[in-house]
């Protein structure tokens, strides 16, 4: 099965964000790859590895920096890579514009079924894999935590996460399939892996290559962190009911929640 | 002997030889000759030079194992004759210097008749086997023979009675134990009918010096009755049943465990020459252009490794000191070896051709048992704590654990298999440099309001403070950290801490065999310190202060690393830290050695040092401390991994602090001290034991108590809480 896996090279989560105006700091920042790209990724792995035939394309679109979070799905095993690097997107790509590109740079590729996470962890935005099928007239599976295809790759059977429960869903492919966690376990890149990928082709594209002109339909226009967490307080009293007391007018008083 | 006319001594052969032609000498010499070539017979009937064909065509890298010879070879004839090693436990060392001594005595005594008899008589008619020198030689065999049967009813005793559970027990190994007792035993009956015969006769010229055989003597007693014929026929059957078994001893050298009197002191003198126990250096540049990492196939191996089976026998010593073996996990350091050998021997006979021609076969053409799997399991290769209590009590200087390291680097780096919870470790490591997978920029936060120098911003200090992952980013050894840098500043140490230029050491990650991301974070600390030009590096993790001072140097890192407690230790000798505060209910204290400073590094005295200098509490010790100490269990990245094999570690060690009556347990690593007080926890024995680092106990004994700080974590953490 060939298949096509986007992926976003997000922030670590563990690492220092600081805003500045509409956009945050760069600098200092631990790229990764996005977490459910990664079930992504793996999950393309897996259907190849056990039809054992096709391949798996990575394509990301990104700036120079994107290309760590390519080498690291060519190390998981990923088989070549299109990487969409045009400075008109840097900053500015919604997911309106981030799915245009995407399409165009998948049009040009062979594959059954596109996989991608269900939503990027820096944006949340959530919007690229439903954008992306409809720019490709295919169908969008989303949420999906466990896919399984027909032998001869006409259809996908998917689980999807739905509130409070999980539904199966039947489509022909091809199709987009974002993933939610606990799709798979992804893989850990081994030694080879990781050495093989500095020699996989990745091809580097600008929109003008791809013919994408689409630009971005939203405009970010301010970004806040949320508020620092506040020191906690021990409340003084004498005994219980004085205690309470003074909680109660804390309550009323200082937080006027009551 | 014919002719020597000495009184005082004996005839070698009495009984023995015939009138004329000496047949029955000539025939001995027959059966030694043949016993040598059996002896042979049965090193190639064993497989022996078949494996050790194995052995000189494995490939893997090694560290020097003949330099410096003469330093080596008298290291050996130490080790052997003094039973430096054995003697560590002292039952089995007794009595394995008993029967080792026993047999040298004789083997001795043998050589010295062998000379008199049929050397020096023979060529120069010269006879020196008389008078005092005799009578001394006498005495001697007797003594040692003796001594040698007491060996063995010892051996005998822990086989069928003591029966401990590390024991291996193969057929042999009893056997064995009949065979030599049998030989001493028929050697002195032959003693003694000879000494009934020619020496009870107050006439004999002998007979005034009767005691000095005195087990033959008194043997003798048994056969006081017997008729002169009776005697003679007794001994030349019991003579020869004697001669036939020492040869049979000598063949079956080469079909058992017995072989180690060869192979155990080849190795001693191969021993590695390193101050700590090598693990298989992989060079930067092996990530370039290596095909395979770590070990899954037998020529990986170098052939010290493999000639290390040869050397094990089965002792045991390795099992018995094994913290995972000792919480009922599946890891046997000697089966691991054991496991290899038999590896080995199969593999090495699918390597063989018919005409006996060795060949190294590829790995997708055997299809014998695997290493990994068949041959050692995986939850035995995760089993390990990388503790080295299996180093350093093996006698045959076998290394044990760093062959698991090997396997886990081909798991690892290969194959991406290892405890899922592992997973995160590694992450962690890459994204922010430490195991917590804690963002790297808060490295510095556990020292804010305390105005700890920085590097970057001080230029240049005597000591660099290295924190190291558990101080800055793990609540419970930040507050060891913190009392550290209270200290350091108090005692104007002049020092200065990295803050977030600062990366994990990544000991875990090498000893859990991601060898690749350890050289990573390592580099990238070498580097920073050099920028700094940094030369003394003080740590307070003894896993940082083993990679640091020992590791790094492969990577091109030389710095001159101390654990804090050295420098503790130093500061309160110069009177740089006064301890004058009383501690309150500190009680008895008990010091739990870390295996990464005691065993690794020998520090087991500074520790102790700074404990005593306290004047609060007084200092005992627990069941096993020192060289000798139990693991708490986080060494080798077990700290990472789920512990779902067994009972656990830490609370086993945890019971071994309650049972010496210790109300305090000092650590001097963090992960000791995590493991410790989970353990404290776990046990609910929070009422009867406290767990502290000893940087903690120093700073409040000289007033510089962590909660004094206002500005420290305890308060941020609580308010986090």
């Amino acid at each position: 099965m060939n298949t096509v896996v986007c992926i976003k090279q997000v922030p670590d989560t563990e690492t220092l964000i600081k805003v500045q105006g509409a956009g945050i700091v760069t600098e200092g920042i631990k790229w990764v790859m996005n977490p459910y790209d990664e079930f992504a990724v793996e999950e393309a792995l897996r259907q190849k590895e056990k039809m054992k035939a096709g391949s798996v394309a990575i394509v990301s679109l990104g700036p120079d920096r994107g290309i760590e979070a390519i080498r690291t799905g060519l190390a998981m095993g990923a088989d070549t890579a299109v990487h969409v690097n045009d400075a008109a997107y840097y900053d500015k790509a919604d997911p309106y514009a981030t799915a245009a590109a995407l399409a165009a740079a998948i049009k040009g590729l062979q594959y059954d079924a596109i996989f991608m996470g269900k939503q990027a962890i820096d944006d949340d935005a959530a919007q690229v894999p439903a954008m992306l099928a409809e720019m490709l007239g295919i169908p969008a599976i989303t949420m999906v935590v466990k896919f399984e295809v027909a032998a001869d790759k006409s259809t996908a059977t998917v689980t999807r996460e739905i509130e409070g429960g999980q539904a199966v869903v039947e489509v022909p492919l091809p199709a987009v399939f974002s993933a939610q966690k606990g799709l798979n376990e992804p893989r850990y890149a081994s030694l080879p892996g990781i050495m093989k990928a500095k020699k996989k082709p990745v091809d580097v594209k600008t929109a003008a290559d791809l013919g994408a002109s689409e630009g971005p339909k939203t405009v970010v226009k301010e970004m806040t962190l949320p508020p620092a967490r506040q020191a906690g307080k021990v409340i003084a009293g004498d005994d219980a009911a004085a205690k309470a007391k003074e909680l109660a007018r804390i309550l009323h008083e200082e937080v006027k929640i009551v | 002997m014919h002719g020597s006319g000495a009184e005082i001594s004996r005839e070698v052969f009495w009984n023995i030889l015939g009138p004329g032609f000496p047949t029955e000498q000539v025939l001995l010499y027959v059966l030694v000759v043949i016993a040598l070539l059996l002896f042979f017979h049965g090193l190639a009937k064993s497989g022996f030079f078949t494996r050790m064909k194995a052995v000189t065509s494995a490939k893997g890298s090694d560290v020097e194992r003949v330099n410096n010879a003469w330093d080596r070879f008298w290291y050996m004839v130490v080790d052997v004759f003094g039973h430096r090693k054995i003697l560590r436990e002292p039952y089995q060392g007794v009595f394995h210097l008993f029967i080792f001594w026993g047999f040298v005595a004789l083997a001795i005594t043998t050589a010295i008749v062998f000379l008199q008899a049929d050397v020096i008589w023979p060529i120069w008619h010269v006879w020196f086997m008389e008078g005092n020198f005799y009578l001394g030689l006498s005495l001697f065999a007797d003594v040692f023979g003796f001594v040698a049967i007491v060996g063995i009813l010892m051996a005998m005793a822990r086989r069928y009675f003591m029966k401990p559970k590390w024991l291996d027990e193969k057929a042999e190994d009893k056997v064995i134990l009949w065979f030599i007792l049998a030989i001493l035993v028929t050697g002195f009956v032959v003693e003694a009918l000879r000494i009934q015969a020619t020496e009870t006769d107050p006439a004999s010229p002998m007979n005034p010096y009767i005691w000095f055989s005195p087990v033959g003597r008194t043997v003798a007693f048994l056969f006081s009755g017997m008729s002169m014929d009776a005697l003679r026929d007794t001994h030349v059957v019991l003579w020869w049943t004697h001669v036939i078994g020492a040869l049979g001893f000598i063949v079956f050298i080469a079909y058992s465990k017995l072989l180690h009197i060869v192979m155990t002191p080849v190795n001693i003198f191969l021993r590695p020459d390193t101050p700590q126990p090598p693990i298989r250096v992989m060079p930067p540049e092996m990530f370039e252009n290596a095909e395979t990492f770590g070990i899954h196939n037998l020529e990986e191996y170098s052939w010290k490794d493999l000639f290390d089976t040869e050397a094990c026998m089965r002792c045991g010593r390795c099992v018995e000191v094994c913290p995972a073996f000792n919480t009922d996990k599946p890891l046997m350091p000697r089966d691991v070896i054991q496991n290899i050998r038999t590896y080995m021997e199969n593999k090495a006979k699918f390597a063989l051709d018919a005409d006996g021609n060795y060949h190294i076969i590829p790995d997708e053409e055997y299809t014998g048992p695997a290493l990994i799997g068949d041959g050692i399991e995986k939850d035995t290769i995760w089993a390990c704590t990388t503790c080295m209590a299996c180093v350093e009590a093996c006698p045959a200087y076998i290394l044990q654990f760093p062959k698991l390291i090997d396997l886990r680097r081909y798991l690892v780096m290969m194959e991406s298999d290892f405890p899922a919870e592992v997973m995160d470790v590694f992450k962690g490591m890459e994204n922010n440099s430490n195991p917590w997978s804690i963002g790297a920029h808060t490295r510095a936060d556990w020292a804010k309001g305390l105005d700890v120098p920085l590097l970057s911003e001080k230029g240049e200090a005597e000591y660099l403070f290295y924190v190291g992952c558990a101080g800055a980013f793990d609540d419970l050894n930040k507050k060891v950290a913190v009392s550290l840098a209270k200290i350091f500043k108090a005692a104007g140490l002049d020092f200065a801490i990295l803050g977030t230029e600062e990366g994990c050491c990544g000991d875990s990650a090498k000893k859990i065999g991601n060898e690749y991301v350890y050289q990573a974070l390592a580099m990238a600390n070498i580097e920073t310190f050099k920028a700094y030009n940094v030369n003394k590096i003080i740590t307070m993790c003894p896993h940082g202060y083993t990679a640091l001072k020992h590791d790094y140097k492969e990577l091109g890192g030389s710095f001159q690393v101390f654990h804090y407690t050295e420098i503790l230790d130093k500061l309160i000798k110069q009177g740089k830290i006064t301890l004058k505060q009383p501690i309150e209910n500190l009680g008895t204290i008990t010091y739990h050695d870390s295996c990464y400073l005691g065993r690794y590094n020998k520090i087991y005295d500074q520790p102790r040092n700074i404990l005593k200098a306290l004047k609060s509490g007084s200092l005992v010790e627990m069941k096993s401390h020192h060289a000798k100490r139990f693991c708490c269990g986080a060494g080798g990245g077990r700290m990472w991994m789920e512990e779902d094999l067994g009972t656990r570690i830490n609370q086993k060690r945890t019971q071994e602090a309650e049972a010496s009556g210790a109300k305090t347990i000092c650590t001097a690593c963090p992960f000791c001290y995590t493991m410790l007080s989970d353990g404290i926890k776990e046990l609910e024995l929070s009422e009867k034991l406290q767990a502290f680092d000893i940087a903690q106990l120093v700073a409040k004994a000289a007033g510089l108590d962590e909660k004094t700080n206002k500005s420290g974590n305890d308060e941020e953490q609580e308010a986090a809480n």
